[in-house]
């Protein structure tokens, strides 16, 4: 099935700077200062930057063209870390955890997920595409040290148990993340003190953010299967790749995740942070919006029309409830 | 008054010795100052083996005198301070008020001491940043401004490092973010160490292209140029008085006056004092009460079209612009 000229590259993370020799030895890359990767040039244009930031956090910053399709899987490791990826991409990206190919970029939405270093994780970079993306490596204790914070000494002890509970969710970035991280794209380079000093601020502040964000969580415990992992992703790239029609219903999401409509549904919240119908209406809602400022509609009920809702004043109720401001006043007529 | 002398350091061995000064005990990395005189939160953490960083949140409902006096001039101390009210006053050594501390970024070598007065009513907001001068000139040695000159600037003999400044907008959002954080539990840390590095980066993004000036400050000179732009200031409505003047009040010859004024605000002389009418005469139009004319006479500016011409040059509009975008 591998296309003729797909090259594969395997590597895992450590929370030092060794996991680099991988890259190095694999893809011929030229490792700067261990902490700069320069990719050849008939492979991509750009290269990454990995920082140890404090004791038990780690920053890789990846900004690459690719010029010709790789493969690149993380291979699932028994250490000790999370991993915090935020894909901050100008196209799509298609990201595959395990067997389940899933978008993220422009045109999906999912740009941020949380894992255990033993969970597998692929990535198709697209070719011709600037790829930019940027990933927390957090040691695992020090993050339970900060979580506990926000939580009952039970709750984090429970969320914790690896025997009783995986932690992994997928994600839009949360607003105030995606703002810094936008900046620091705007920056071409990767060179300097001042960028270094700035990367390790941003990396801080993002594990701030996203430690604050996932104590508003409701706590699921469950384990997971990289099979259970794959099947729920399965059904949330089906719907974020069929927006335009109606929800599909439960029974057939179940169906196509080869679960139990209950086990579906408790493990669909674990993973997406909420239920099926819900995520599927959000997803459609924020579509709506790129549409409705797209210049391309004449009127509000075009654009209801357009994602399968057959009453354009239930769209309205349903925008003006997630976002509080009417889809008139957003709206760009064609 | 309290009377409180301290010193600094990358290493932690002062915070005991002024959490004594202060009235109060070392609990974890607070210092905890008991009672309601001087309410807030006090926080010391070390950053790495280069950087330490001191966070202080304090109401102060008393007058408090404040004297540096490091015994280490291995670092630097950035100190990126937000006071509102009454505020903070540069005391001489013979602890006159020279002047209202207008600066909310200051960069003071630990060689150099300093005397201070924080005001009853003040609410101090401030990040200090100790980093070793050996870190920082391997910071800045990294750019080609420096290249030529950075041993120069990193030797106590033919130079000080001392700078007043005003900190960007990034650094306004970074210390609002601090803020806003609460001042307790690992995640304080977490936040804390990225404001710093964050604060850092910044610095040295703005520090970077300024005109670097070689020269050896003592405390007395950088109270005698506080003075003088007091001085200044309380003069704003009149003409510029002359170099000459300013360098023999300040105790300096004219060249020596010039370079230091430069050199700690970043400004020459004329142009502080230029910066400084244009900014109280924006403040005068603001309330409406004059015309631009009555304005240019009242900051004794030549003529209405003198005033017109330095503002848009400030500021980018004429003065009826502004009034009319306001």
């Amino acid at each position: 099935m591998t296309a003729n000229n797909l090259r594969v590259l395997y590597y895992y993370y450590t929370l030092s700077p060794e996991w680099q020799q991988q890259i190095v030895k694999n893809l011929g890359a030229e490792l700067i200062d261990n902490k700069l990767l320069v990719i050849p040039e008939d492979i991509a244009s750009g290269g990454s930057v990995f920082l140890e930031v404090t004791p038990g956090l780690s920053v890789h910053l990846l900004d690459m063209t690719f010029h010709v399709p790789v493969a690149i899987t993380r291979v699932p490791k028994a250490h000790n870390y999370y991993m915090i990826y935020y894909d901050i991409g100008d196209e799509i990206t298609t990201h595959i955890l395990g067997d389940t190919a899933h978008k993220a970029g422009y045109h999906s939405k999912l740009g941020m997920g949380f894992m255990d270093c033993n969970v597998k994780g692929i990535i198709l970079p697209p070719v011709g595409e600037r790829s930019y993306s940027l990933r927390l490596l957090v040691d695992k204790n020090y993050y339970k040290s900060l979580a506990a914070t926000n939580r009952t000494a039970e709750v984090t002890d429970m969320l914790f148990d690896e025997a009783k509970n995986t932690l992994f969710f997928y994600s839009h970035i949360d607003s105030r993340s995606k703002v810094m991280l936008n900046k620091l794209k705007e920056e071409h380079h990767f060179s300097g003190t001042s960028f270094e000093l700035k990367l390790k601020h941003i990396a801080l502040y993002l594990l701030n953010y996203v430690v604050e964000r996932t104590a508003r969580f409701e706590p699921i415990i469950n384990k997971l299967s990289q099979s259970d992992i794959d099947n729920v992703l399965k059904t949330s790239k089906y719907m974020l790749d069929n927006l335009l029609v109606e929800f599909p219903g439960l029974p057939a999401m179940a169906e196509m995740a080869g679960m139990s409509g209950t086990k579906y549904k408790i493990l669909f919240k674990k993973i997406l942070k909420d239920s099926p119908s819900n995520f599927f209406s959000n997803e459609k809602l924020l579509l709506s919006q790129k549409l409705l400022q797209s210049g391309d509609f004449k009127n509000v009920n075009e654009v209801a029309y357009e994602l399968g809702y057959s009453n354009p004043g239930y769209f309205t109720k349903l925008y003006k409830k997630l976002f509080d401001v009417s889809p008139v006043e957003v709206l760009v007529k064609r | 008054m309290r009377e409180v002398i301290h010193r600094y350091g990358v290493e932690l061995d002062w915070v005991t010795d002024m959490a004594a000064e202060l009235g109060g005990y070392v609990e974890g990395k607070y210092i905890i100052v008991p009672g309601e005189k001087r309410p807030g939160n006090r926080f010391v953490l070390p950053i790495n083996d280069n950087i330490t960083a001191f966070v202080v949140d304090v109401t102060y409902n008393e007058d408090v005198v404040y004297r540096l006096r490091n015994t280490r001039d291995d670092f630097v101390g950035i100190y990126f301070n937000l006071t509102e009210g009454d505020a903070v006053h540069i005391l001489d050594d013979v602890s006159r008020l020279i002047g209202r501390w207008g600066y909310n970024l200051s960069i003071f070598d630990a060689d150099l001491r300093g005397d201070y007065l924080v005001k009853a009513g003040s609410t101090k907001f401030m990040v200090a940043i100790f980093i070793k001068k050996t870190a920082l000139k391997d910071y800045f040695s990294k750019n080609a401004n420096y290249e030529q000159i950075i041993d120069s600037v990193f030797d106590p003999v033919q130079n000080t490092i001392v700078k007043f400044d005003r900190m960007s907008s990034q650094a306004w959002w970074l210390m609002d973010e601090l803020r806003k954080t609460t001042a307790a539990g690992p995640l304080y840390e977490v936040m804390v160490t990225g404001t710093v590095y964050g604060l850092l980066s910044d610095y040295l993004d703005q520090t970077i292209n300024q005109e670097i000036i070689l020269e050896k400050v003592v405390q007395p000179d950088v109270v005698n140029i506080i003075g003088s732009q007091a001085y200044l200031i309380t003069h704003i409505r009149e003409g510029f008085i002359g170099i000459p003047t300013l360098a023999a009040d300040a105790m300096m010859s004219e060249t020596k006056y010039k370079r230091l004024f430069k050199k700690i605000t970043g400004a020459t002389p004329n142009a502080f004092f230029l910066n400084c009418k244009l900014a109280y005469a924006k403040e005068e139009l603001e309330t409406g009460q004059y015309t631009i004319g009555e304005i240019s006479d009242l900051f004794g500016f030549t003529d209405a079209s003198h005033l017109i011409e330095q503002f848009r040059n400030a500021y980018g509009t004429t003065p009826k612009e502004y009034l009319t975008l306001l």
